[in-house]
């Protein structure tokens, strides 16, 4: 068990270096002075003074062993770097859209498992029955959506043509909305993110709740609760279905650090203004620095998330502990 | 059981139906796009019309902000799509290929170091460090296929690297050894024929994925410029308020819908190669 974590966790680490060290080597290994892309559009602004006090707080001038440890000892105390296009520190960029990120993406992850397990444990109770069939088409072809384009179309449809909800944003801006309205507004933005998310996500969830039910049902305990007469319907939420969560706990734990990550194509989509919709400004502005501590906080986040469920898993199934 | 007619009616025999559904959606889609120069009613890079006009004779999908043909547009885009899919999955299927054949027929630590990598990619989060990269490269068909194509050899080749080991100990593999084969002719003529049916279809799966990719990074305005895709296309329509007025039901709707189309041809076809491949799903 112990030899078990400690591989793990130095794959994480792994991780962890490889993206930071990225970070550190994309802007100094591209063709032309490192500082466009430390900078990113904005440079062309800058007064020659300016770009020197930028050049001298990189570093550049130093040799790359100093810059890639001074680069580190910057991030260990929380320093995500400097974006010049916001004039802000990227740290304090990121802390403003994570809520409203974690908010859709929390929301939409909590909804496509529901449905996922609902869904699946039906149609692997159904297996091979017209019902289980339609099921594993609808799925399938959620799967094969495009997320963006299938936002871009309920965006049309619920919010321009019928103006059931609001186009774009997270909330009424300056509307003065308070307690009951204030959230009611902020929910009829999240309606179709909402949606589009859920759609595009639960068919993991469903094919592997799917998958389960099948192993499941072909179980011993499975055919000596039916031997002892137990209604099915006893057989399917006692046993079955109990069991076969376990590894939909998986799935769940490992989206559950994918969160951060938040739906860029989506919240771009909505113009929701969370992580994901940052990147994406970033990438219209060419704001590197704000695209590099994006990528990092994500990476970080989905790492802690896989962190979690091995940590978790031995507890969801004691058969993992007996064994290690 | 029960299901036994609904089975056979739904997989058929051979490829089966699903499978061959696929196929032919598939072919559609290849043949027209091949067919581009002759099929597409104008150049797509051509005002041809009135801006923002409306589905008429002349333009069966209407024109765009500039006066340009939609159809054509699809059309011809359908090639970049296609083309940059293929390509990313070329290059994700030969990396996975090779790495997984390596790592588990030499097995070692060649084959942790192999793996520890493949386990790493398969954390760092996907679409950020695309976007980085994209935003770093700059954008063109073959950059965004190569650059999608490195970030998606670990899976493949974790596969392929599993059902090497298994074959590494087969009987015939023993035999060859024994006769004094050296790992070059055993790799060749033991392993790689073994392998090509899960290489195929690893590729398949790449292939939708990458379309997929290339959809979602052309829509954030890291396609192309020049050669525009199917997602390019959505990103115009976006950015020019296609959505705001009626222009989405012929700007939006039939870009998504071959994209989709398409990754659903793929799936089907990667069930056909299953069931040929692994005569055990066939039903009893």
């Amino acid at each position: 068990m112990t030899r078990f974590f400690g591989g793990k966790l130095a794959q994480y680490a792994l991780v962890l270096f490889v993206t930071i060290s990225l970070n550190f080597i994309l802007p100094r290994a591209m063709p032309g002075s490192p500082i466009g892309f430390l900078v990113g559009e904005e440079v062309g602004s800058l007064t020659p003074a300016e770009r020197q006090r930028v050049l001298r707080s990189v570093g550049l001038d130093r040799p790359l062993h100093e810059q890639y440890l001074s680069y580190l000892g910057g991030l260990a105390h929380g320093d995500l770097g400097y974006s010049y296009q916001r004039q802000r520190p990227i740290a304090e960029v990121l802390a403003d859209r994570l809520p409203w990120t974690l908010l859709l993406t929390g929301i939409a992850l909590a909804l496509s498992t529901l449905l996922g397990i609902v869904f699946g444990a039906l149609a692997g109770w159904r297996r091979g029955r017209r019902s289980d069939l339609a099921a594993l088409a609808v799925f399938i072809f959620l799967e094969s959506l495009p997320g963006f384009w299938l936002a871009m179309i309920l965006v049309a449809v619920f919010a321009v043509q019928f103006g059931i909800f609001p186009t774009f944003g997270a909330r009424e801006l300056y509307s003065g909305l308070e307690g009951a309205a204030y959230w009611f507004d902020i929910a009829r933005h999240l309606a179709l993110p909402v949606t589009t998310l859920t759609l595009i996500t639960v068919s993991a969830t469903f094919l592997t709740m799917r998958a389960s039910m099948l192993s499941v049902l072909g179980e011993e305990y499975v055919t000596v609760a039916r031997g002892k007469g137990l209604r099915e319907r006893q057989v399917l939420f006692g046993h079955a279905v109990r069991n076969a969560l376990l590894p939909v706990a998986t799935v769940f734990l490992l989206n559950l650090g994918q969160t951060v990550a938040g739906a860029t194509v989506i919240e771009t989509v909505f113009s929701y203004p969370g992580v994901g919709r940052l990147m994406y400004e970033a990438v219209l502005a060419r704001d590197y620095p704000t695209l590099q501590g994006g990528f990092l906080v994500i990476t970080l986040s989905i790492v802690a998330g896989n962190l979690l469920a091995d940590l978790a898993y031995p507890l969801l199934d004691p058969r993992v502990t007996r064994r290690g | 059981m029960a299901d036994g007619a609904a089975r056979h009616r739904a997989y058929g025999l051979g490829f089966g139906a699903v499978g061959t559904c696929g196929l032919l959606l598939l072919g559609a889609i290849v043949v027209t796009a091949l067919l581009a120069p002759w099929v597409a009613p104008y150049d797509p890079q051509l005002t041809t019309g009135r801006p923002f006009s409306a589905p008429s004779l002349a333009h069966w999908l209407g024109t765009n902000d500039i006066g340009q043909d939609i159809l054509s547009e699809l059309i011809w885009g359908a090639r970049v799509s296609l083309a940059i899919g293929a390509l990313a999955a070329i290059v994700g299927t030969s990396l996975g290929t090779v790495i997984g054949v390596v790592g588990g027929y030499f097995g070692g630590r060649l084959d942790a170091l192999l793996m520890r990598s493949a386990d790493v990619v398969l954390v760092i989060p996907f679409l950020p460090l695309m976007i980085l990269l994209a935003a770093y490269v700059g954008p063109s068909v073959a950059s965004l296929a190569v650059v999608i194509g490195i970030l998606v050899w670990a899976r493949p080749a974790r596969v392929i690297r599993s059902f090497v080991l298994s074959q590494r100990s087969r009987d015939y593999v023993t035999a060859a050894r024994a006769l004094g084969a050296r790992d070059g002719r055993i790799l060749r003529f033991c392993i790689f024929p073994s392998v090509i049916s899960l290489v195929l279809a690893e590729f398949v799966q790449l292939t939708s994925r990458a379309i997929l990719l290339e959809a979602a990074l052309a829509f954030l305005g890291l396609g192309d410029p020049i050669q525009k895709s199917w997602g390019s296309v959505l990103f115009y329509a976006q950015s020019r308020g296609a959505l705001l007025s009626q222009a989405w039901v012929w700007w939006v709707l039939p870009p998504g819908l071959l994209i989709t189309g398409t990754v659903v041809g793929f799936a089907l076809v990667g069930f056909g190669l299953e069931r040929i491949f692994t005569p055990r799903l066939r039903p009893r």
